[in-house]
């Protein structure tokens, strides 16, 4: 029953973030205010998702453990706003992925979720974009563990396959993340009652045109960014994360009186 | 100082006057007081300014904006540039009106997040982590941690860096950056582990967690199921009912939420005092906001199509939007 219900809001959620995100595209302009309603939208529906993911984030381990990596990925995001590399290349996806696929979702979720909040918040960078941003940034790191039964049916556990696999993975979201952040600057920049918009072809059709001609450049940068990261540090890292697992798993217990 | 609230009372009304005008003249006012706002409270000496300024922002978006704009919308009287019809994709008029809506579209752009800067200059990251509701009392903790390592953790990559600079390591390829990156890694997790050590001897929430309450689950799903069916039906231009399923959805998850933080005790062992000046915002930013959106109602909207016209002005209404200024004006008294 809990794990249905779970599943049930996960499901909600997902599926009310990518109505929201698709609905600029699908019904263009209804009202001048649709980008800002949208964002409510989606703002409140992260809230009820963040409300029961947390619900596991309540021992010091799990905190301190998910705030310093927070901290290490927002200031990567730092590092990566003061220095411009090339095109949307974002270090941050990969220890999101990688994370999540180690220590399973919620902790993806958190830490996609709040690398961005933090990076928000220090580099004064909060704005109506950063629900979208944490949402999608979140969905990165909930899905990695979906790799999983893959790795297991293919015998990939600690062979380069399994470096292979969650490299294409990064590559996929690297895409799909701009894809998805178009979708959402497509409602600001566009905006509403574009009027040759009227039909749900001609809309997609602009949209492809939008996405071509605005982020496709980016989104291969991104993607294949998290592609060559994921292979070069890839395996060291993963031997980090769970030798780390390893010594987290340790409970305190307190003495009986 | 001010309130963290007054400012987030004068962020909601310069966004709500934002997203109801498209009118140029409006927004270039607005944009104005916004910046001269944001000019006034930020001080030469504070170390971190905002990565991108509205000014830079500005240059970049309105000319992208008024771009695609007129590569997407081909309808408006004025042509500029007849592309023949017959070329793939970008065939069609690129009419005068169609650039200037979507430079409309990149100055609003511009506007919003003039308005923001000012939010993110004017209130201190500790008190924005303060808005963070009290449900969400653990993420709370888990950003404060966050945002007080981050800085540790850049001047630590710089001291790996030089400790493997001294060693004759160069970054040449991506390869190279993995001596620096692993350290880093390797000793945040031990830092993660003695900072869980220290919580858990202070008695911070030991084992086991409080995962969420039948009640708040429950009412968190009827919440999204009413969000979700709310918004289908107002797609389906069922408006009266898609409306009251999303309000009562919005209310049910934000019912979950105080459900969640009735339950977590909370302390304030120092309040912020709320002031003349605090009251001069918020009143100035309200009056701004009302005054606008009732004496530029026939003068709000603006539509460049289908024939390119001047834009209507109506003077009390500018004068309004002059309310926003008022921090400008108070927020270094007696400082």
């Amino acid at each position: 029953m809990r794990r249905f219900l779970r599943a049930l809001i996960y499901a909600l959620t997902t599926a009310i973030g990518l109505l929201a995100l698709v609905a600029p595209v699908v019904m263009p302009g209804r009202t001048t205010n649709a980008p800002l309603l949208l964002t409510f939208v989606v703002g409140l529906s992260f809230v009820a998702l963040l409300l029961e993911v947390q619900g596991d984030a309540v021992n010091a381990k799990f905190i301190a453990l998910l705030g310093i990596l927070t901290a290490m990925n927002a200031a990567l995001r730092f590092a990566e706003v003061a220095i411009p590399g090339p095109g949307g290349f974002s270090p941050i996806f990969f220890l999101i992925i990688v994370t999540g696929y180690v220590y399973g979702g919620r902790f993806g979720f958190l830490l996609g979720a709040l690398t961005l909040l933090v990076s928000a918040l220090i580099t004064g960078g909060v704005g109506p974009w950063l629900p979208y941003q944490m949402l999608t940034a979140g969905w990165v790191g909930l899905s990695a563990p979906l790799l999983r039964p893959w790795a297991h049916w293919l015998h990939a556990e600690g062979r380069r396959l399994e470096i292979g696999l969650l490299a294409l993975f990064g590559l996929g979201w690297g895409l799909l993340y701009g894809l998805l952040m178009d979708l959402t600057s497509w409602a600001f920049i566009v905006g509403p009652a574009a009027p040759a918009s009227t039909t749900f072809r001609a809309t997609v059709r602009q949209y492809g045109l939008f996405y071509v001609t605005t982020s496709l450049v980016w989104d291969l940068v991104r993607g294949f960014g998290n592609l060559a990261l994921t292979l070069a540090f890839g395996a060291p890292t993963l031997r980090v994360l769970r030798r780390f697992y390893k010594r987290f798993s340790f409970t305190y217990r307190p003495q009986a009186a | 100082m001010l309130h963290a609230v007054a400012w987030v009372v004068w962020l909601t009304a310069a966004l709500v006057v934002v997203s109801t005008t498209r009118n140029p003249l409006y927004l270039t006012l607005a944009v104005a007081a916004f910046m001269t706002t944001a000019r006034a409270i930020h001080r030469p000496d504070e170390a971190l300014a905002a990565p991108l300024s509205p000014g830079r922002l500005a240059l970049f978006v309105i000319p992208l904006a008024a771009f695609i704009n007129a590569l997407l919308a081909r309808t408006g009287d004025s042509v500029l540039i007849a592309i023949p019809p017959t070329w793939p994709i970008i065939g069609g008029p690129i009419t005068a009106e169609a650039l200037i809506y979507g430079a409309l579209n990149g100055l609003m752009l511009t506007a919003l997040f003039t308005a923001f800067t000012v939010l993110n200059l004017a209130v201190p990251v500790r008190d924005l982590i303060r808005f963070i509701p009290r449900a969400f009392y653990p993420l709370a903790v888990v950003v404060s941690i966050a945002v007080t390592f981050a800085p540790t953790t850049l001047r630590q990559m710089q001291q790996i860096r030089e400790a493997q600079a001294i060693r004759g390591q160069r970054m040449r390829r991506l390869r190279d950056w993995l001596p620096l990156f692993m350290p880093l890694l390797t000793g945040g997790l031990e830092r993660a582990l003695q900072l869980a050590e220290a919580m858990a001897s202070r008695g911070f929430a030991g084992e086991g967690g409080t995962p969420l309450t039948r009640r708040t689950q429950a009412a968190s799903i009827a919440g999204l199921l009413g969000l979700l069916s709310g918004g289908l039906l107002t797609a389906w231009r069922q408006t009266r009912w898609g409306m009251g399923l999303s309000v009562g959805g919005s209310m049910a998850i934000v019912g979950a939420l105080g459900l969640t933080g009735r339950s977590i005790p909370h302390t304030t062992y120092r309040r912020t005092p709320w002031g003349y000046r605090e009251w001069l915002v918020t009143g100035g930013a309200l009056v701004a906001m009302t005054g606008f959106l009732f004496l530029g109602q026939a003068t709000r909207a603006y539509n460049p199509y289908p024939t390119l016209t001047w834009p209507p002005f109506d003077a009390l209404a500018g004068t309004a939007l002059l309310g926003f200024l008022l921090p400008a004006l108070v927020v270094h008294e007696r400082e």
